[in-house]
């Protein structure tokens, strides 16, 4: 029987290409988005799958209290390290202290490459069940040892045997490679982890200040990794260690610190806090497109409903025969499902094709490497489910509905269906097309927005500005003589150095006092070292006062504020003034504000301005800042540039970084959000309008002979266009009254989360609104006109 | 040979038409026995077709009473009532109402499928349907390719597929030219002679002449017999 149905639907569909093309391509468009978005949603869902004890690795993160908001930090002080580890042993199986991810120079001999690592504690290849290739996972005992990745040893030492060799880190400290693990894949939070040294090493020449200070709370600058004994309970674990900080430090109660445990299966997706509540974070997106992937599949089974009940007219005869001659009703659904059962399989295979010929440019846009799950049983077992469901629910309106005709009315051929089974068909595409609008104003609404922070004044100029990193030790006292290098070479216009990007923050400080502070008053404070020229190279605007200046001997210890600051600190007629530390280290005199300084984006191009202060600093560890000279061409600049800094460190490679491209950085988020949202409505509008015009073409096929009478009696092709499109128009525009304020209510609310934002603007609507009437109308037409100028002969003849 | 196949007692239906109560068919008294041919006659509108549907169970009296094969058909359930059509009888359509999907030998094949019969008897069941009417080398032809007389052919061997006790056959040869109509006339009378039971409406009085028994229809009522 099953054979029977099937064959019977292939006949069908090969009969009517044109209606089977539409539903086939259409579903498999939809099956497509759906695929893809599934694919990326569980890719999402693997991060971090790859560390097999992921249920038990954890960060230690703390809360605490400026002025009235909680502020959730990553970061910890080196001293609670020893207190989780006399008090609260019992709770861990490993205990790891890490720096943040860093960037360091490798070389060998003259060899030199830039990776990225880690330096941790020697637990840290247990806690990340490295898999060694050489050497024992107790590789970072030794101060000076150093852990490779497989491919970075393979770059550094080819096919050589790296245990035991010496490699030089930064040019300044030879470490011994002691062994080597397999790269961690992609998809977690330490892919790309090229090397581990031993966080002591770290401490040791970068922190020497803070050696032996292992009870030091000053700096939450510190990485603390956990595994949590097995069994243990992370709510228990969270209430023993929460105070931790609070009643071991000294100034502990300053900002309410509150320490938690947080998990690693939440790092990724849930790592958005808001005033020391767990907020959501990139799990906001998984919903969102997985609502639209649902969306783009709900509208391309409605086509698929739609066009069946459609044809239902020319079915209904085919139910009569059939139920005539022995048919019962459950035989003729089992048909029809058999009938949807084959379009959702053929759709299911184009849609794998599609997939695969689209995933490169989707992993692309997304930023993703999701590859096609070919040998995952799960992907399968999922298809299989996923093409039954699909084609009972596609198929379920059609089965239920074609199957109950009675044989007497239609064999008669005196049936007609009555304007109630006009009504579902309506409210499909009524759907459908209030999801397509809706789609259209939150893919706008988003643009809009990424456009209107783009266009927000960065504060400064941007372009023809190259950032050269210089942590290297060998930087140090070498910025005068670098900067009358680049500046002679003729290509650098002015040059200056900061401690940071220009539109980062890398550190906060408190502990100020100035004259009208109000009581109470928790200054955050976020501080940049910068040259002289730093303000002149960048070409920001300064408001009041003056900038770093060689002619004042005492502008080492001046400070310039950004506008913000001033009213943040609530300082009247700020130049001149000083501003002092609370507790005045020995060599601290207080420091002369001497200029303000216009905004500069300092956090992110959504948020509002964090208040700042420029200090005057050293010229290493941060950034050259180098203004081009615009009447030269960026590569002669730029080889220029390059052949200067080979001269002076040959053995560091060039790394720089354009600054507008640089800022440019921090809206790849949004940016892919637009553009993969900008994709599946246009593919949810083509199926959108797949179905109308399949519909329109029944519709004008059903009506032809009514066509035929009208053009008889005088009407004009005009006349006839408006009678076949005036419904379809109707159904958009309720389709429109519907997805307006159903958008403008979702999409208010998520643009709500930007503090920086633009309004959600009335031609928004009116663009989506006229949009979808124009596409409505070109879709519609085609079929409309075609119907309109045929001879009415020839349809009067054929009835 | 004289059983009993069915019987009307004053069976009538009326519908409404708006607000009128429109009777087309009234208080009908019939008796069919098995293995008679019968035409019923009489002009369009006169409730020929009409009469064949309530036999036939696709439509069913208002009024009065139907016993078939000694089962009282006017108190059955819908359920039942199909199933005792689909037993026992076969409907043959003025317009073939073939199914254009399938090809002959498919459309023959297409009541065994429902009756759940295995596949090797149907194939059995089939060809010596295909063979008993001539038309062999026509099996992998889809409707469309045939000729009218041909269609028809195949209708009534689908009819005869599940080998029905009764035939209805609303105007058989309406769309046929002459010759192709004598044929299916031809065809019917051998089969009322191996025992099938025929019932057909007909306009044309030569074709009516093939029946045992001819019925004359007018306004809903047996004006003779």
């Amino acid at each position: 029987m099953l054979k029977n149905n099937l064959k019977i639907a292939y006949r069908s569909l090969k009969k009517n290409k044109i209606y089977s093309f539409i539903n086939i391509v259409g579903l498999a468009l939809g099956i497509a988005v759906t695929m893809i978005i599934g694919l990326w949603i569980a890719d999402e869902f693997d991060y971090n799958n790859h560390f097999e004890n992921k249920d038990r690795i954890a960060r230690i993160m703390q809360h605490q209290t400026v002025n009235g908001e909680v502020h959730s930090n990553e970061t910890i002080p080196l001293a609670l390290e020893f207190q989780l580890r006399d008090q609260f042993g019992d709770a861990f199986t490993h205990i790891v202290m890490s720096s943040r991810n860093n960037g360091r120079f490798l070389s060998v001999d003259n060899e030199v490459i830039s990776t990225r690592g880690r330096f941790m504690q020697a637990d840290a290849p247990d806690l990340l069940n490295l898999e060694m290739i050489q050497g024992t996972r107790n590789g970072l005992e030794k101060i000076n040892s150093i852990l490779l990745s497989e491919s970075t040893a393979k770059t550094i030492f080819g096919n050589e045997n790296p245990i035991g060799k010496s490699v030089m880190s930064n040019n300044e400290h030879a470490m011994e490679v002691t062994g080597v693990y397999k790269d961690i894949p992609s998809n977690n939070s330490f892919s790309n982890l090229q090397f581990l040294m031993p966080f002591k090493h770290w401490m040791n020449t970068r922190w020497s200040w803070l050696e032996n200070q292992d009870t030091n709370w000053d700096y939450n600058s510190f990485d603390l990794f956990v595994e949590l004994s097995e069994n243990v309970d992370l709510t228990a674990v969270n209430t023993r260690i929460e105070n931790v900080k609070k009643d071991n430090d000294p100034r502990g109660d300053k900002f309410d610190p509150r320490l938690f445990v947080f998990p690693m299966t939440d790092w990724y997706l849930y790592s958005q806090f808001e005033n020391g509540a767990q907020v959501g974070g990139r799990i906001d997106n998984v919903w969102l497109f997985g609502l639209i992937g649902l969306f783009v599949l709900i509208l391309a089974s409605i086509n698929f409903m739609n066009l069946s009940t459609a044809r239902s007219e020319k079915r209904a005869l085919e139910v009569g025969i059939r139920k005539s001659i022995g048919s019962t009703r459950r035989q003729l659904i089992h048909q029809f499902l058999s009938e949807s059962f084959l379009v959702v399989l053929l759709a299911y295979i184009i849609a794998i094709g599609l997939t695969l010929l689209s995933i490169n440019s989707f992993n692309t846009l997304a930023g993703k490497e999701v590859v096609f799950p070919w040998l995952n049983p799960l992907f399968w077992g999922v298809s299989i489910l996923f093409i039954i469901l699909t084609a009972l629910i596609s198929g379920s309106y059609p089965a239920l509905y074609l199957s109950s005709f009675k044989p007497i009315k239609v064999l008669k051929g005196t049936f007609k269906m009555g304007r109630n089974a006009l009504l579902p068909r309506k409210v499909l595409v009524v759907t459908q097309f209030t999801v397509s609008i809706a789609l259209i104003i939150g893919t706008l609404v988003v643009k809009n927005q990424i456009d209107y922070s783009k266009d927000r004044p960065i504060g400064f100029e941007s372009s023809q500005l190259v950032q050269i990193p210089t942590s290297s030790q060998e930087f140090q006292n070498k910025y005068e003589v670098m900067r009358n290098q680049f500046i002679n070479s003729g290509v650098v216009t002015q040059m200056a150095w900061g401690s940071s990007p220009s539109t980062r923050i890398w550190n906060y400080s408190s502990g100020y006092e100035w004259d009208g502070k109000p009581l109470d008053f928790d200054e955050s404070l976020a501080q940049m070292g910068i040259s002289y020229d730093y303000i002149d190279a960048l070409e920001m605007k300064i408001i009041e006062g003056r900038s770093f200046s060689r002619e004042f001997t005492t502008d080492s210890s001046a400070v310039i504020l950004n506008k913000t600051a001033v009213a943040y600190m609530g300082i009247q007629n700020p130049v001149g003034k000083y501003i002092r530390e609370t507790e005045p280290g020995p060599n601290s005199v207080p420091m002369q504000i001497v200029g303000v300084v216009e905004d500069v984006i300092n956090e992110s191009a959504y948020e509002p301005v964090s208040p700042q202060m420029y200090m005057f600093g050293s010229g290493y560890g941060g950034f050259y800042y180098l203004r081009l000279d615009p009447d030269k061409t960026t590569s002669e600049s730029l080889a220029t540039i390059e052949k200067i800094y080979k001269a002076n460190f040959p053995n560091l490679p060039f790394n720089y970084d354009f600054v507008d491209e640089e800022y440019a950085q921090n809206f790849i988020a949004e940016e892919r959000i637009a553009s993969l949202s900008s994709v599946f409505t246009l593919l949810a509008i083509l199926i959108s309008c797949l179905g109308l015009f399949g519909l329109t073409s029944f519709v004008a096929e059903q009506r032809t002979k009514e066509i035929g009478v009208r053009k008889v009696l005088g009407a004009t092709v005009t006349n006839l266009w408006m009678l076949l499109s005036k419904d379809f128009i109707i159904l958009v525009g309720i389709a429109l009254l519907l997805a307006v304020p159903l958008t403008y209510y979702f999409m208010s609310d998520w643009i709500e989360k930007f503090s920086y934002r633009t309004d959600i603007s009335i031609q928004v609507f009116l663009i989506a609104g006229f949009g979808a009437m124009l596409i409505t109308m070109i879709t519609v037409s085609f079929q409309a006109i075609k119907a309109a100028i045929a001879n009415p002969v020839n349809s009067l003849r054929s009835e | 040979m004289n059983t009993k196949l069915l019987s009307l007692n004053l069976a009538s239906r009326t519908v409404n038409s708006g607000s009128n109560k429109v009777t087309l068919l009234d208080k009908i008294d019939l008796q069919v026995n098995e293995g008679e041919f019968i035409s019923l006659m009489g002009p369009s509108g006169s409730g020929k077709s009409t009469l064949l549907n309530c036999i036939g169970m696709l439509d069913s009296f208002t009024g009065g009473g139907y016993t078939f094969l000694g089962e009282p058909v006017h108190s059955m359930k819908e359920k039942n009532r199909s199933k005792l059509y689909k037993e026992y009888i076969g409907f043959v359509f003025q317009a073939y109402h073939l199914i254009d999907e399938l090809t002959v030998l498919e459309n023959i094949e297409t009541p065994l499928l429902y009756k759940n019969i295995k596949s090797s008897e149907r194939k059995a069941l089939v060809a010596d349907m295909l063979d008993r009417f001539n038309i062999v080398g026509k099996k992998d032809l889809f409707p469309s390719q045939l000729s009218g007389g041909q269609q028809q052919l195949v209708g009534i061997a689908r009819a005869l597929i599940s080998k029905p006790r009764l035939i209805l056959a609303d105007e058989p040869t309406g769309n046929l030219n002459s010759k192709q109509g004598e044929e299916i006339m031809e065809l019917f009378s051998e089969l009322n002679k191996e025992g099938v039971t025929i019932i057909q409406a007909t306009h044309s009085e030569s074709n009516a002449a093939y029946a045992s028994r001819i019925i004359h229809l007018l306004d809903g009522k047996i004006i003779s017999e």
